[in-house]
Formats: structure tokens, C-alpha cells, sequence
């Protein structure tokens, strides 16, 4: 079975992250890395072909600028067979819509079987993207699967909800979303981190996919976003300390000032 | 790594090695300054962290591919290295068993014996620690007097050593000793594998001050028989080969220290940031600042060094890298030790509590100026061969 893992590139979570002055998020001023949550997906792909016959390919697919090919290479160090980038300039300011038009186009040129996808991205975090990659394809999806296994030609896949385990047999086409506990995502090996150098990566514009540039970026986009803000600095804690038996009253008294009770 | 730094002008490292120092830094974060520690003062191991280096090849990284190594270079040993010591896992048997031994076997020993110990070493499955240093010769390694005696078809080796790390980790240990030369019945150095477990062979721990699990031991040599095949690479050629080894150790030694360096300055960083008095955070204040900017000079002109010594290395000028080697090692020792105080200060009485472990540093790095070998005897070195001044020894 050959495997399309979509990764994002996402700004480093631990530096400092910023806007651009129209709201989009500075991409390029940053460093950044494949989205971690991703990462899971990328393990997941890895370990259904470690299982197999071995014919199996996997090819990683992200769209986002020039530098993205960071998350790209990432992944080949992980394992993956091949990458393909999307970059354009057009592309830039998308929301999930033109996203995932972009990502399911570029899907339909690779061949494959199934999409594999993390559960969220680690900066837009909406969830979505797999969701409207499978309507866009026209295939099922099953999301948020914890637990991934090849039966035969079928997969099965755990999904933990808050009041029952599913179990999902499927069969492909479909795409899959996977969450951070289907298993620990692996360290690129150094002999991994070597042969990533060698594996080919291809690079597509929207022309290559026939996507015309006025269905996607910030113009395109259904979504506007309109301010941003910081996050407050966190404010210290108020303590209630009981020493005449006050102390519950002034706890009731603090939250019911926050509207809790 | 963003497009426009990508393209490969000299002094910057491949995007290989950055993905490299990346992911060894992440594995390493997973354990941390806490693990280090708590290992230490517990009388316990850093083994399962050294395993997992192994088993994602970091160890092996400059060893041959057909022994199990990664086919890289030591200056992907050394960023390895570096970047543990960076995360505050400072590992010194890194120095030793991968660079030294591992360098030395697989440059001049037998298919045998590098079938028999590279792969095990790759993978750290084994360590191999390594005994130069002997009480009454230090320094002047030309008078160690540990003896190799011909023994049938093998050897007996009879000697002591002395301040040898890690050889209760360690399923044998690379001895030098010296042979009779048959003809002019002097005597020269030549490398022997000893195992362990051999009969003959004890060591007793040293007490140091430094907060490591890794320990120092003085080895008894007593009588110890070996087989012919303990001795590595050729009896005629031990002193070419000893100097093979002793490059990737400098460089390995400058990248430990620099890393140490790293560790020590991204603390006192964090510290002057948040820490206030007078109204502000201590890091406005250019008495505190400047110290902390010159160590970060310092670290970074000593990694500048260090990878200059590597790529001289893995391009095959020994002589070049030579020179480098010792310079990038002085200047590691110095910088980390400057770093080091520097960040104890910083911290004010914080820096000696137990809680920031600060002061801990300063006997680690301090060590880097003493070991493997001294900044005097490189200040030797750097005189007599780079300037051409007479020795007085
Ligand atoms: C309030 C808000 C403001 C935003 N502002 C901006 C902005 O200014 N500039 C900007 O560029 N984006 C912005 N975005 C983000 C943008 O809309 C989404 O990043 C993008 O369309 C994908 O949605 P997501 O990140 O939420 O992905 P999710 O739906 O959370 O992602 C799920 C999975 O889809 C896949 N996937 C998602 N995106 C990609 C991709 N690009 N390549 C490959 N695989 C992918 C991954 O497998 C991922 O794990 C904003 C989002 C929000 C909610
Ligand atoms: C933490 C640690 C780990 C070690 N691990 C190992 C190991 O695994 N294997 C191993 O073989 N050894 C090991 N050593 C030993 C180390 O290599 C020696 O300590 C070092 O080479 C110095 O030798 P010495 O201690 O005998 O000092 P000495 O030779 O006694 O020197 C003492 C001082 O005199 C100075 N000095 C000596 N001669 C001269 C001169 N001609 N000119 C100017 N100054 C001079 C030296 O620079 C030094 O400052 C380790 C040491 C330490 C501290």
C-alpha cells in the first residue's frame, strides 16, 4: 500500500511567534520544524510499512514556504521514501479550505492508497484539514485513530472517545488522522539523517496542480482574521489562606466574582 | 534551517549535521541536567541514556558502516558529543570508547578485531575505556613504564595506571604499554585490548570532585596474559598509530568542553533575564552582561576550532588537524572554564546551592583544562611546533 502523509510546517512552538501586519502568521521569520503532532502520523505510516511486504511507499506532502521543506526532510530522516513541497507564493495567507484544495489536488497526482494526517496542527490547531481533505477526495475518513493495524487488506483503527473505544475496520481509499498517543514517534537515526540526503523531493507550484491562484490565499480565504493580541502575562494566583474559618466563604466569594458558581 | 543559510559556504556546518546536533539535542532534553545529576549522586549509571545514543547510531556515527557504524565523520562524533554535554549529560566515555578505541581499531586493527569490537561499540553495547596516563610518568607519556612482555604466542602485560575513566562500565580497556624492540632492545609503545575480566587486571575507584557517574580508577596490570591478538595494529608502528588516536580525542575534548561551556552560559542567560534587584532584571546591567557576551565569543571562536580540526581530520590531513586539534582544545578548556565561573556568578548565593547545581560545573569544566591533556602541554606544543621555539624538556 503506498501511504501520502500530510505534514505541516509549523513555527517553533518554544521561540517566540509573531503576526505579520495583516494578521497572517510570520512564517518566515522564524524558525521552524514539522509540526510535532505530525510527527505521529509520519510513525504511523512508518510502522504499517515496516509490517508489510515492503513494497510499500511513503511519500510526505506538506504546502507551505520554501523553508518547509525543513518538515519535509525531517520526515525523509525519519523514514519516508519521498517528499513532495508545495510552494507558491500565491498560497500564502491560505485558510483550511484553500489548504486542504491545494493538499487534495496535490494528492490526487501522487499515487497512493490512503492519506495518513496528525490530529491538529500545533499552530492553527483547527482540526479540519483532514476532514475536507476527504470530502474534497471523495473517500471516507476516519479520524483520531489511536491504535492503527494492518488485517489483511483492512485497517483497523481504535479511536478513544470519552464514553467508548471504536474499533474501525476500513478499507482503502480513505483518509486517517492519528492522534499522539497511537505510539512514540522515533529519532531519526543517523544513518536515517544520511539517507534523507539522497531521497528525491519534488517541488510543485499551483500551476503544476492546476489550481488557479484566485482560489486560494488570503483574498480566497473564507476566514479573516481580524486582530490578534498577545497573551496576557500571567497574572500571580490569588491564596486564601484559612487560619478563622473565613476561608471558604472568601473561596465561594472569589468564584462567584469569576461567575464559576 | 531556512533557505538562504543553506547555501554551503566554508564555516557552517552541512544540513546534515545540523539535523544531527538537532535530534541528539532533543533525545538528550528527554533526560536532562536532572538525570545527569541524580545519576551521579546515587552512585548510578548513565547507561540507558548512553544505549538509546546507541541505538539510534549517534555513538557509532564516524565508525565504518560494514561494522555497524554510521560512516560519518568525528565531526559528527563530536557535534554528538557536544550536544549532550549541552543538555548538561556531559559523557566522557564519548571521548574515550567511540573516539579513541573506536578510531584506533578501526584505522589499524585486524578484520578479526574489528569484527570482534567496532559494532558492540557502535551500538554501546560495549564500552572500551583507554589507560595512558601512568602515576609516575603523567604528562610525558614517552616514560610510561607498563611492559608487554612476549609470552609464547601471546603477552604479558605488567604495569599501573592511573586516573582511567569509566573501566567499571567497560568490557575491556585499550592499555598502552611498551615493547622490547628486538633489535636495538629499546622500548616502544604498543596498544593492547584488555579485557575487564582478565586475570590479573584490578582497579580501584578514585574519589573525585566532580558530579559525574562516569569515574576514574587506578588499574593494577598484574602479570596479565593476553592472547596475540590483543595487540592492536602493528608492534612496530605504535607510536603513528597512538597519534591517530589522540586527534579525534583533542577534538572530541574540545567538543565535550564547549558543550559544557553552552550548558553552563544558557543558564546564567536564563537567570539574568528573570532575576531582578535595583528595579530591573541583573542582565541589563553591563557588568553582568559583558561576561556572559565574552563567553559566548569564546565558546563560539572554540567550536569555529573544533570543527576546523574535524573537517581537517575527516579530510585526512592528520598534521593540519594536529595543530587545530590542540588549539580548539585549549581554547574549550578556557572557555568553559571562564563560562562556568562566570555563570556561578551570576548567579549570586544561588550559584552555589545544591538546587541550581552551578558550582558543580566548575570542577567539570575545570577538568577539561587538565584532561586528556593539559593547556601546558599544548602551550608546548603550539611554541615548540607551530612557533619553532626551543623545548626546555
Ligand atoms: C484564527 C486563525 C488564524 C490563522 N491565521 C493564519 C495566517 O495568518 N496565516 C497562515 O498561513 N495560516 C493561518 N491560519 C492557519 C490556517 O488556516 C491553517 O493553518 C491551515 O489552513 C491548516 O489548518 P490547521 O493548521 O488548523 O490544520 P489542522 O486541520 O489542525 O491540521 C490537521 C492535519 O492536516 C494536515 N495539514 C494541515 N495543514 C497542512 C499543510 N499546510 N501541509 C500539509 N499538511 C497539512 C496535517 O496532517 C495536520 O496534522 C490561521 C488559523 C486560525 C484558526
Ligand atoms: C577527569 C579525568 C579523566 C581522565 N581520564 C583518563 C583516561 O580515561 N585515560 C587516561 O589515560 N588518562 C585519563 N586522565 C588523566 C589525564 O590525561 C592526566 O591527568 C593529564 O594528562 C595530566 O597528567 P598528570 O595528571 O599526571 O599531571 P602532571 O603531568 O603531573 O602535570 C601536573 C601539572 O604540571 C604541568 N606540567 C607538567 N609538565 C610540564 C611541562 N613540561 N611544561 C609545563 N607544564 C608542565 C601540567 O600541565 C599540569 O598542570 C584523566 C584525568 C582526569 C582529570
Amino acid at each position: 500500500m503506498n501511504i501520502v502523509v500530510c505534514v505541516k510546517y509549523v513555527p517553533d512552538a518554544t521561540a517566540d511567534r509573531h503576526f505579520e501586519a495583516d494578521n497572517t502568521v510570520d512564517r518566515v521569520g522564524v524558525d521552524g520544524l514539522l509540526s510535532e503532532l505530525d510527527e505521529y502520523a509520519v510513525e504511523q505510516a512508518l510502522q504499517l510499512k515496516e509490517k508489510g511486504d515492503g513494497t510499500d511507499e511513503i511519500t510526505v506532502l506538506t504546502v507551505g514556504p520554501e523553508q518547509a521543506s525543513d518538515a519535509i526532510r525531517k520526515a525523509l530522516q525519519m523514514g519516508a521514501d519521498k517528499g513532495v513541497h508545495v510552494v507558491d507564493d500565491a498560497i500564502a495567507g491560505s485558510d483550511s479550505l484553500a489548504t486542504s484544495l491545494v493538499l487534495a489536488e496535490a494528492i490526487k497526482k501522487i499515487d497512493h492508497d490512503f492519506v495518513v494526517c496528525g490530529m491538529a496542527s500545533t499552530d492553527g490547531a483547527m482540526s479540519v484539514v483532514p476532514a475536507m481533505l476527504a470530502e474534497r477526495l471523495g473517500v471516507p475518513q476516519v479520524t483520531f485513530g489511536s491504535q492503527i493495524e494492518m488485517q489483511g487488506k483492512e485497517i483497523r483503527i481504535r479511536r478513544d472517545g470519552d464514553a467508548a473505544t471504536e474499533v474501525i475496520g476500513a478499507t482503502a481509499p480513505f483518509v486517517l488522522s492519528v492522534t499522539d498517543q497511537s505510539g512514540e514517534a522515533r529519532y531519526p537515526s543517523f544513518k536515517g539523517i544520511m539517507a534523507a540526503k539522497k531521497k528525491p523531493v519534488e517541488t510543485w507550484s499551483l500551476a503544476d496542480l492546476g489550481v488557479e491562484a484566485e482560489k486560494v490565499g488570503l483574498s480566497a480565504s473564507w476566514t479573516q482574521v481580524e486582530d490578534t493580541a498577545a497573551r496576557p502575562p500571567r497574572s500571580q494566583g490569588e491564596i486564601v489562606t484559612d487560619e478563622d474559618g473565613s476561608g471558604a466563604t472568601a473561596l465561594a466569594g472569589f468564584l462567584a466574582s469569576k461567575k464559576f458558581i | 534551517m531556512s533557505a538562504e543559510t543553506d547555501t554551503t559556504v566554508p564555516f557552517t556546518e552541512a544540513d546534515e549535521r545540523r539535523s544531527l546536533r538537532r535530534e541528539v539535542a532533543k533525545l538528550a532534553s528527554g533526560y536532562g541536567r536532572e538525570y545527569f545529576v541524580r545519576q551521579a549522586r546515587n552512585g548510578e549509571k548513565t547507561t540507558d541514556l548512553w544505549l538509546d545514543m546507541g541505538k539510534h547510531g549517534y555513538l557509532g556515527v564516524a565508525l565504518p558502516e560494514e561494522y555497524g557504524g554510521g560512516g560519518g565523520g568525528i565531526g559528527d562524533l563530536a557535534a554528538v558529543c557536544e550536544e549532550l554535554a549541552a543538555q548538561g549529560c556531559p559523557l566522557l566515555m564519548m571521548v574515550v570508547s567511540p573516539a579513541i578505541c573506536g578510531t584506533v581499531i578501526s584505522r589499524f586493527g585486524t578484520e578479526e578485531q574489528k569484527a570482534r569490537w567496532l559494532p558492540s561499540i557502535a551500538d554501546g553495547t560495549l564500552t572500551m575505556a583507554f589507560a595512558i596516563t601512568e602515576p609516575d610518568a603523567g604528562s610525558n607519556s614517552h616514560d610510561i613504564t607498563t611492559t608487554a612482555r612476549r609470552d609464547g604466542d601471546g603477552w604479558v602485560l605488567r604495569g599501573r595506571k592511573i586516573y582511567i575513566s569509566g573501566v567499571d562500565e567497560a568490557g575491556a580497556v585499550l592499555v598502552v604499554a611498551r615493547t622490547e624492540d628486538a633489535r636495538t632492545g629499546r622500548l616502544k609503545p604498543a596498544l593492547f585490548v584488555v579485557p575487564t575480566d582478565a586475570e590479573g587486571l584490578e582497579y580501584q575507584p578514585i574519589d573525585m570532585e566532580i558530579v559525574s557517574p562516569e569515574r576514574q580508577f587506578t588499574l593494577f596490570v598484574d602479570d596479565v596474559r593476553l592472547p596475540a591478538d590483543a595487540l592492536v595494529g602493528d608492534e612496530n608502528a605504535g607510536i603513528a598509530q597512538l597519534f591517530a588516536g589522540l586527534n579525534p580525542e583533542r577534538i572530541m575534548a574540545a567538543a565535550f568542553a564547549t558543550g559544557i561551556g553552552r550548558f553552563a552560559l544558557d543558564k546564567a542567560t536564563e537567570y539574568v533575564k528573570g532575576r531582578e534587584v535595583f528595579g530591573a532584571p541583573i542582565g541589563a546591567h553591563q557588568g553582568v552582561a559583558h561576561p556572559l557576551a565574552q563567553s559566548k565569543i569564546e565558546i563560539e571562536l572554540a567550536r569555529l576550532m573544533t570543527q576546523k580540526a574535524a573537517a581537517l581530520y575527516d579530510a585526512g590531513d592528520d598534521t593540519g588537524a594536529g595543530e587545530a586539534a590542540n588549539m580548539a582544545k585549549y581554547a574549550a578548556g578556557e572557555a568553559a572554564c571562564a563560562a562556568a565561573d562566570r555563570a556561578v556568578q551570576v548567579h549570586g548565593g544561588n550559584g552555589i546551592t545544591t538546587e541550581y547545581g552551578m558550582a558543580g560545573l566548575l570542577v567539570a569544566a575545570r577538568a577539561t583544562r587538565i584532561a586528556p591533556v593539559s593547556r601546558e602541554m599544548i602551550l608546548n606544543f603550539v611554541g615548540s611546533h607551530s612557533l619553532g621555539l626551543p623545548k626546555s624538556y
